[in-house]
């Protein structure tokens, strides 16, 4: 299984995004038991050029030390919160600046060099949420409640191929471009098809996770010129498997369902909101229309704002 | 007529189910508020009672039924009435795919569109859908009614072994085994019967515009 959810607000104000999320999440919360994740956009006002690292340090002695240690080689730390986490790990969040996007994922690499530390993600325009464990526990140990933006995602795993730890935990973040996430729900049964061109066009894989190929695939074709709308159809074509794949961009989310239509997916416009979920439980919480859509096989929606 | 309120708000699937079959004993008619689409509502229940639901309901509403009449008066999502034996149920809203799977017997009756593979392995009994229907509506069909109103798409019938889907709207192609025929006067007036009685009103040109997707032979 695996629950996907999104929602934006068609005014492009801030809303409480998090907790907004957290409610879908929590009511999908039978769909994946394991982990849970979000991508929220518009909750980082930072200037050009200024981005969020989120590293999983553990808690060995001096890997804090070695990673900030590192980190000030980079960049000064602007900002910088440990936020204590499961297992034998916590999270160091911080506010870094580089001189231009280029560098962003080569200074990841870097990091992930380092002894006892993985680096989650970088972002400039949103914030990554993502951890092992149930979402009510996740969003109040990120205090994801008070997090405000203008659009998110959000995903309950059910971990079906690879392993359950905080990285496989959804979204999925690709840095072929700025700050593309995708949640996902199913199999992508062509995997080696789709990544071994993208490998050869020199992107970086660093798991086996389908999630992960997908959200590459969707930054390479977004690259490439296309619109969400046209690179969420042209998914439709390429990708073979059961899925619903949820995308978020800095100005929109969208959706491809598999032509089979083997996973769920609904959805509800309103003149507010335009709001995805696995179940309609989950649109009910952030509105009260009753005009739930069903999502057809091989049907792609989506709202840029 | 004696009515019993559930009000689910604070309970799970198994304590709303548990209380549905409890209070079906005793009462005539439960209505259940607040159902926020939880999945498998009256889930085998087997008692001769009217449940009236406020709100959607998830997957599997009505599985496994023997004989109650389920009125959902919001949306349900995948496989509503899986595997009915007998009774009714009637969804004021839309619902999500597999609406009517497997039924062996009774009406699964849906005011407004579905998704896809509606009525798949159906064995008997009647589905009616008032809206459209998706991809491979009737797949793997082996008996009973499935009556659209609407428009469906690609692969009506797909598979079908026995069984009678008529469909008033546009068919957008058919699947392999499956045929379209014309109604007979014996069908019209057999569908007019049925959905007479479940309050569509529709015309004797309607009636005789209906098209008939058996198996090939």
């Amino acid at each position: 299984m695996c629950g996907i959810a999104g929602v934006i607000y068609k005014d492009k104000k801030t809303h409480p995004v998090g907790e907004a999320l957290t409610s879908m999440l929590e009511s999908l919360q039978h769909r994946g038991p394991d982990s849970a994740g979000y991508a929220i956009y518009g909750s980082l006002d930072f200037p050009e050029n200024y981005y969020q690292l989120n590293i999983e340090v553990k808690r060995r002695r001096g890997a804090l030390d070695n990673l900030k240690s590192l980190l000030n080689q980079i960049s000064p730390i602007f900002e910088e919160e440990l936020i204590e986490s499961v297992g034998d790990s916590d999270v160091y969040k911080c506010k870094i600046a580089l001189d231009e996007y280029s560098l962003l994922k080569p200074c990841i690499n870097e990091i992930d060099e380092l002894k006892n530390v993985r680096v989650i993600n970088g972002s400039h325009s949103f914030e990554m949420i993502k951890d092992t464990g149930k979402v009510k526990d996740i969003a109040e140990r990120f205090d994801v409640k008070s997090i405000m933006g203008t659009h998110g995602i959000g995903h309950t795993r059910f971990a079906t191929e690879s392993g359950v730890d905080r990285y496989h935990a959804h979204p999925y973040q690709s840095y072929i471009i700025p700050d593309i996430t995708v949640v996902h729900n199913g199999q992508i049964t062509n995997y080696w098809k789709i990544r071994d061109p993208l490998e050869r066009k020199g992107h970086t894989f660093e798991s086996f996770n389908d999630t992960e190929c997908i959200v590459h695939y969707m930054a390479d074709k977004l690259d490439q010129g296309y619109k969400l709308e046209e690179a969420l159809d042209q998914a439709v074509i390429d990708l073979d498997g059961p899925f619903s794949i949820l995308v978020g961009t800095p100005n929109g989310i969208g959706i491809a369902k598999d032509k089979l239509g083997l996973r769920p997916g609904v959805m509800v416009e309103t003149d507010e909101i335009f709001a995805i979920a696995s179940e309609e439980m989950a649109l009910h919480d952030v509105t009260d229309s009753d005009k739930i859509e069903q999502i057809a096989p091989g049907e792609t929606r989506a709202y840029t704002i | 007529m004696k009515e019993y309120l559930i009000d689910a708000k604070d309970m799970d699937e198994k304590e709303l189910n548990r209380a549905i079959k409890e209070h079906a004993q005793n009462y005539d008619k439960l209505i259940i508020d607040n159902p926020d689409s939880r999945h498998n509502i009256c889930a085998g229940l087997t008692e001769d009672v009217d449940i009236e639901i406020n709100g959607s309901a998830g997957y599997f509403v009505g599985t496994m039924v023997h004989g109650p009449r389920i009125h959902i008066n919001g949306n349900a999502g995948w496989f509503a009435g899986d595997n009915m034996t007998n009774g009714e149920l009637v969804i004021e809203g839309t619902a999500g795919d597999g609406a009517g799977q497997g039924i062996y017997g009774g009406t699964v009756i849906v005011k407004g569109s579905v998704g896809s593979r509606t009525g798949e392995i159906m064995k008997g009994g009647t589905v009616i859908i008032g809206g459209n229907s998706g991809f491979m509506t009737g797949l793997l069909m082996m008996g009973g009614r499935l009556i659209i109103l609407g428009d469906v798409t690609e692969d009506v019938g797909e598979s079908i072994m026995r069984g009678s889907i008529y469909v008033l709207g546009s068919v957008k192609s058919l699947g392999k085994n499956a045929v379209m025929e014309k109604v007979s006067p014996e069908d019209q007036k057999e569908l007019k019967e049925t959905l007479s009685k479940y309050g569509f009103e529709l015309s004797d040109t309607d009636y005789a515009n209906f098209k008939k997707i058996v198996n090939i032979q």
